[in-house]
């Protein structure tokens, strides 16, 4: 346990753990310390020297970042010498720097103006021979090395809390510029939203307006459990006064907190809607009272769910949506031997963790702030990350320590291969039945997996001392999932691993917990977002215009346990899901009415929409929504014995996992167009030459009943025999619900 | 006061008007009315205009076959300036103007343009909203927005004059040498020269 330490900043006394720097217990009990480089998300990079501070008894300045505080010391943060130190900085700083802030998109958000006109220089005396220097575009991301001012701040984002490594500096005294290894760049767009300067922009965004005219909406990001915290930045559209508004650019906390490239330019999927449509909205009311199934994914906000509940509640409708419900059946398995609602880890757990395994999970696409997590981890922490999979993902070569390749189904082999190791002799008393049929040899065998590998595994735990095991979509439709989410359980509770079971879709917690769902489909279905005979949907190509996510207030269940508030970023026209509700009898004036009553029973509190917040303390604390009560279960003995291992059903032949692209999460992302990553079938030599197909050509296959056509490309960096198939551009892949690996017979189009 | 602030750039000849005083009490306000009732005030009137008239000597300006010329300072329709050199646009897209309008009649949007460069794409100026006040000429950095001559605002629509190609100068005016500066708020002032301080950049 770190100890306590009493020092006092400018005469007050203040507290903190020991470890703690100077600058950031500051910012914390709120004094100003200007900075020019330092990001409170990543270490120090000590390259700017504005923070430094006076400490009594101590010759020369001392740099407040990385210089730990120590008991009793006395600090000054202002004094005259601190002000000639940090102007002489900024005068530095300012060395031929363009006089371009008329056009420059930083300019008015810009810390190089900021801090240029707090230490008052009105005028710069010295310069230097400027030298040739070349402007980059990188995809998303423009690069003007004269307004750079290097600072680092993008190359340590890159680094550590992406861990893509892609960014780097090219030394060279005055010459030195930022480069980029654009194979390795994942197109997240950290950099630009960690640049002091305009020096790192957004391609798309530059030049299209300034700052100052742009409102910011705090809210939620839409597109995986995560729900990051950020800004939409709206304005009007054009010069007209029509009054349309439209979604300029996504910021975010960038000092504590991070968006992936989804979240950050994936923002334009509002669905537009001139008028009400009240013919359709009679018929959609009309299908709804002769429906008997509502089919959804788990894209819509809680309160949604609770509509939908409400709804079945009244009429008796059933709810399908398989992929929450998965979730769902996961997660009661879990509890009937953990006694805990919720699973114990969140995304800080992670990144605080120094020994983290993740399983069934392609965590650098399906939730990325799990992979900024690791990044975090491994960088901070030197963490030990395996990472089991039957796909090698080459995005995580930095990061993961370990990779160890499984078969594909075999993750229940897998899991009890873990249980087996790190469980304690008590748990392995308790489930003794279990654990004396357990026949290593077999699961090794069947599963591909050394036990080596395992014990190599384990004794890289040794001197850990916060674990964690993060569980994927993978294993939520498995065969037997109730079974692993009993081991996961097992392994929670009798071992120091704390455990994250990521939510497969945004809100499938949320959903999990808020909707009875049911199994079997009616005769008569009404889809939303899904489609079905008559489909509500924010698509804009369903039969009713359903608001967006990025036009509805709301909240959102997060991966943290969280409930997170959601605002509209653009109006929405049209009808929303609560208008049909009122026409059949489930009446409350606003959807954000079923914010106080999301059910307590399950975690959720009595808190009204607008009592929610949604910011950071100056300490970096996230004060967004609340937090889900993990609540206690009772257990019974019968429920809590782990089955035996079954016998694998054969992966042989060409086997597709349905994975999409980094950025591209779901039809909504599709939508957007800054996001343009194409559906394809991604495959290694190995898989080509197994499927007798070649890299480029299109092929077709039978996918979930229907037939499909996809261009193949080659990928040198795979291995193995399974392909990475994208499915957002499927309406229904995200709700489907089946297991994420299928057989597939391919042919070549045209034949 | 240095030569920045100095913004008193006109003829200072001005003279006070002999006003008499204001009635302060009852009585003395019955005292001005019982004057002006029983003197001859309203002849003196009639008087000058018949005087006047017999001279033939008329100073109604006969608008709008007349006009006065205006101040040099006159702030009426806005103009959009070229430069000087090379006759593209003065405007960068900085949009100081938009953003100090106090009654929010400016509307610009801007993107980039194939050589990289900020471009102004549409621009306007809502006349039904605008002061004329001056802030925008005087905020622009580049002399590029101005207050030009134009008061007569008669048109079918107001939308006729308040875009950007509508307010910039025309290229024949431009080529004839026909674009003039804007002496008012935003203009150079005079010994501005001297005031300047190069920029050290060592190229």
């Amino acid at each position: 346990m770190s100890k306590q330490i009493n020092f006092t900043i400018d005469g007050r006394s203040v507290e903190c753990q020991s470890g703690e720097s100077i600058l950031d217990v500051a910012r914390r009990e709120g004094f100003y310390i200007p900075t020019m480089c330092y990001l409170a998300k990543a270490t120090p990079n000590a390259s700017c020297r504005m923070c430094v501070v006076e400490v009594e008894g101590v010759d020369g300045l001392v740099l407040s970042c990385n210089t730990p505080a120590i008991e009793g010391a006395s600090i000054t943060t202002e004094s005259d010498i601190l002000y000639k130190e940090r102007q002489n900085i900024m005068k530095l700083y300012n060395v031929n720097h363009p006089l371009q802030c008329g056009v420059c998109d930083k300019s008015g958000e810009c810390d190089l103006q900021n801090k240029t006109t707090e230490f008052d220089l009105a005028e710069q005396t010295f310069a230097t021979q400027e030298q040739k220097r070349k402007k980059k575009k990188w995809g998303v991301l423009s690069y003007d090395p004269y307004l750079c001012i290097m600072c680092e701040k993008c190359t340590s984002v890159c680094n550590e809390v992406v861990g893509s490594e892609a960014l780097y500096i090219k030394p060279g005294g005055y010459k030195s510029v930022i480069d980029n290894h654009f194979g390795d760049c994942i197109q997240c767009g950290e950099c630009i939203s960690v640049c002091p300067v305009g020096a790192m922009a957004s391609s798309d965004f530059k030049y299209n307006s300034n700052a100052w005219e742009l409102q910011k909406v705090p809210s939620a990001c839409a597109h995986c459990s995560s729900a990051c915290n950020l800004e939409y930045e709206v304005k009007h559209s054009g010069i007209d006064s029509s009054g349309s508004s439209e979604i300029y650019r996504v910021t975010n906390e960038d000092d504590f907190d991070s968006l992936c490239g989804a979240g950050r330019f994936g923002y334009d999927y509002e669905n537009r809607v001139a008028i009400k449509d009240e013919k359709a909205f009679n018929s959609a009311v009309e299908a709804f009272k002769n429906a008997d199934t509502i089919k959804f994914n788990s894209m819509i906000t809680n309160e949604e769910a609770l509509i939908l509940q409400r709804l079945k509640d009244k009429n008796g409708y059933r709810l399908v949506n398989e992929e929450a419900r998965n979730y769902q059946n996961f997660m009661n398995s879990y509890s009937s031997v953990s006694g805990t609602s919720l699973y114990s880890g969140d995304l800080q757990a992670i990144k605080d963790s120094d020994y983290v395994i993740t399983l069934g999970s392609s965590v650098s696409r399906d939730n990325p702030m799990i992979r900024f997590a690791l990044a975090t981890a491994v960088n901070i922490n030197r963490a030990n990350v395996a990472y089991l999979h039957p796909i090698e993902d080459y995005k995580l070569e930095n990061l993961v320590t370990q990779f160890i390749r499984y078969e594909v189904g075999s993750e229940e082999g897998v899991m009890a291969m873990l249980l087996e190791a790190f469980a304690s002799d008590e748990a392995k008393e308790e489930q003794k039945a279990f654990f004396s049929e357990l026949d290593m040899g077999y699961i090794s065998g069947e599963s591909n997996v050394n036990e080596d590998e395992i014990k190599n595994l384990k004794s890289k735990m040794l001197r850990k001392k916060s674990p964690v095991i993060v569980i994927g979509a993978d294993v939520m439709a498995h065969p037997s999932s109730s079974n692993i989410a009993k081991m996961v359980a097992l392994l929670e509770k009798s071992s120091e691993f704390k455990v994250v079971i990521i939510p497969t879709n945004t809100n499938t917690l949320g959903v999990s917990m808020i909707c009875d769902l049911d199994s079997e489909e009616g005769s008569s279905v009404v889809g939303y977002n899904v489609h079905a005979a008559t489909t509500l949907c924010a698509l804009g190509d369903g039969d009713l215009d359903m608001p967006a996510l990025n036009q509805q207030e709301g909240t959102f269940t997060s991966i943290d346990k969280r409930v997170v508030p959601l605002n509209a970023a653009l109006p929405h026209a049209g009808y929303e899901l609560n208008d049909i509700a009122i026409a059949l009898g489930v009446e409350s004036e606003e959807t954000i009415n079923y914010t106080s009553e999301l059910p307590t029973s399950k975690g959720f509190k009595s808190v009204e929409f607008d009592s929610l917040e949604n910011y950071y303390t100056n300490g970096g604390e996230a004060i967004r929504g609340y937090l889900l009560d993990n609540k206690k279960i009772k257990t019974k003995k019968a429920d809590e014995a782990i089955s035996n291992i079954t016998e694998l059903e054969d992966y042989n032949g060409s086997v597709i996992y349905s994975v999409d692209h980094i950025s591209q999460f779901n039809t909504f992302t599709n939508k957007t167009h800054q996001i343009i990553d194409k559906a394809n079938l991604i495959g290694s030599e190995q898989f080509a030459m197994a499927a007798k197909i070649k890299g480029g050509q299109k092929v077709k296959f039978m996918f979930n009943g229907k037939e499909i056509t996809r261009v193949f490309n080659l990928d040198s960096h795979l291995k193995g025999t399974v392909a990475r198939h994208s499915t957002f551009d499927l309406h229904d892949s995200t709700s489907s619900g089946k297991y994420r690996y299928t057989k597939v017979q391919i042919q070549e189009e045209g034949n | 006061m240095s030569v920045e602030n100095n913004r008193n750039v006109g003829q200072q000849d001005y003279y006070m008007v002999d006003i008499e005083d204001y009635p302060e009490s009852n009585w003395d306000q019955f005292k001005q009315v019982v004057k002006r009732t029983f003197s001859t005030e309203l002849f003196v009137g009639l008087w000058v205009v018949l005087r006047e008239m017999l001279k033939f000597n008329i100073h109604t300006v006969k608008y709008p076959e007349e006009k006065l010329p205006l101040g040099p300072r006159y702030r009426a329709i806005h103009e959009m300036l070229r430069l000087m050199e090379s006759g593209t646009e003065r405007c960068i897209g900085c949009g100081l103007c938009e953003k100090i309008c106090i009654s929010d009649c400016i509307r610009m949007e801007t993107k980039i343009d194939e050589n990289s460069r900020k471009e102004v794409s549409e621009y306007s100026i809502n006349f039904g909203r605008c002061i004329f006040c001056g802030y925008c000429a005087e905020v622009c950095p580049e002399l590029a927005i101005v207050h030009g001559g134009r008061y007569e605002n008669v048109s079918e629509q107001r939308a006729h004059y308040s875009m950007f190609d509508d307010l910039l100068t025309p290229m024949d005016t431009f080529k004839a040498g026909q674009q003039k500066e804007f002496p008012g708020f935003g203009a150079i002032i005079p010994g501005s020269d001297e005031s300047v301080k190069k920029t050290p950049l060592a190229y």
